[in-house]
């Protein structure tokens, strides 16, 4: 056995007789033994446990339990409360956003009694928390026909321009390439590219490919897409064709022929076969319906 | 493991026949890691007053760790890097009156190294140290006191005792 084994045998006080006899005998022993003797004035202060014992039991009953109970659940319910008002007020002043899809139309009412109606595939944006009594303004993509309530400026933004308003009547259709304002009444004016356009009851204001085109003046009340009927006075086809497929969800394969030729015409809504053939007649052309797809051919 | 009697330690003669086993234990324990200044008796008390202000969420098989990491805390956050100095309580006392002034004085100086090398242990060493020589605990005890293996203890000891002789030996 070596020094060290024999060391730690007798350090934890585990020798037989003869290892015993074999520490003693060890060169270290005797500064090894003087080392432990002396270690000895350094014993720890006396532990009294009882009295220790009765000083935490009188330590104890101070502290005040119960007012810590008591307030945990108060501060969790004032949290949960806290973060449903949070949710609650962050989502009441989001903006209200409105969109229709393909063949589909919809008439919204604003917070000041002003209506839209909004035609398919279009989208209006407003917030109800900053509708006051100075300012109104939506924004719209697509075409939408307004009924504006007397009362402050109302502005209707679109990517293609800005139309602004004091109480009156007026039609809106923004698509690609198509920008057209129509008063029905009162007075609108229409800021597009820098170009600043007053209209009254029965003028139209138009851009196609970023031309503008001037309109004769138009005497009716509503547009006639709110009665279900898309009307275009030389309207190049491809617009026609595009709100063709807006109406009733469809693709126009027309790929063949020329679609900048203008077309004055209308089409219902309401039953797809007189609708094409009101499209195709005056063109001298043929339709074939596959699925959801329709096919024109020239004759 | 044998199954628990208790959920926790919050049954009075529980709590008190575990103080009775541990307290002294604790207290010895942080006296011989950190010296006196620090009062480790009132640290001790400190510990076992938060065991039973949580004792419902503290089972019985892991309270005497609870109350020793407690009181280590404790400990831990009134010391700011002092060095430990653990004074040589005069109790041991030889009984022979004629001692040479030269003897008297060797035994001073050697109680002095002594007291600064026991001072410039580890914590670890000096725990296990003092615990096995001035306590009297065996290597089993002290390592399920420590929560460590009794090879542990069998290495901190034997450090602490290299080292103490290295600087006692040093001239």
């Amino acid at each position: 056995m070596d020094k060290e084994q024999l060391i730690l045998k007798w350090l934890d006080n585990n020798l037989t007789p003869q290892e015993l006899e074999a520490f003693k005998a060890l060169e270290d022993y005797d500064a090894i033994i003087k080392l432990s003797n002396y270690s000895q004035g350094f014993k720890a202060p006396n532990f009294d446990i009882e009295a220790n014992y009765n000083a935490v039991l009188s330590k104890v009953n101070k502290t005040p339990k119960a007012n810590k109970n008591w307030w945990t659940p108060v501060l969790k319910i004032a949290a949960i409360l806290a973060i449903c008002f949070g949710a609650y007020y962050y989502t009441t002043t989001l903006d209200t956003v409105i969109v229709t899809q393909l063949a589909e139309k919809s008439i919204i009412e604003l917070p000041d009694n002003s209506s839209v109606n909004l035609n398919a595939q279009s989208s209006i944006t407003y917030n109800t928390n900053q509708w006051t009594s100075k300012t109104r303004e939506v924004s719209l993509k697509g075409e939408a026909f307004f009924k504006v309530e007397k009362g402050s400026t109302f502005n209707v933004i679109t990517p293609s321009g800005t139309v602004t308003v004091i109480g009156t009547q007026f039609n809106v259709k923004q698509r690609l390439n198509y920008f057209e304002v129509t008063c029905f009444e009162g007075i609108v004016s229409v800021q597009s590219n820098d170009k600043k356009t007053i209209l009254n009851a029965g003028q139209s204001f138009l851009i196609i490919n970023n031309k503008t085109v001037n309109r004769s003046t138009v005497i009716k009340h509503n547009p006639d897409w709110i009665y279900n009927v898309s009307s275009f006075i030389s309207v190049p086809l491809n617009q026609v064709l595009a709100e063709f497929e807006r109406q009733y969800n469809v693709k126009i394969d027309a790929k063949n022929f020329d679609q900048n030729v203008l077309f004055s015409g209308k089409f219902t809504h309401d039953d797809i076969t007189i609708a094409l053939q009101s499209i195709t007649q005056p063109l001298q052309l043929q339709y074939k319906k596959v699925n959801n797809t329709i096919i024109l051919t020239r004759e | 493991m044998p199954k628990q009697l208790h959920q926790n330690i919050c049954d009075k003669s529980l709590f008190e026949s575990f103080f009775k086993t541990h307290a002294k234990n604790l207290h010895d324990f942080l006296f011989y890691k950190f010296g006196t200044h620090l009062n480790p008796e009132d640290k001790a008390q400190e510990a076992f007053v938060k065991l039973w202000e949580n004792c419902k969420k503290v089972p019985p098989n892991k309270a005497k760790s609870y109350v020793f990491t407690i009181a280590n805390n404790l400990m831990l956050n009134e010391v700011a890097h002092q060095k430990v100095v653990l004074k040589h309580q005069k109790t041991i006392t030889t009984h022979h009156t004629n001692l040479s002034p030269e003897f008297l004085l060797e035994e001073k100086q050697y109680r002095q190294k002594l007291e600064q090398a026991i001072a410039n242990l580890t914590e670890a060493q000096r725990v296990a140290f003092l615990l096995n020589r001035v306590e009297g605990k065996r290597f089993k005890e002290i390592a399920t006191l420590l929560d460590i293996s009794t090879k542990a203890v069998e290495k901190r000891i034997y450090g602490a005792l290299k080292k103490l002789r290295q600087e006692i030996d040093e001239l």
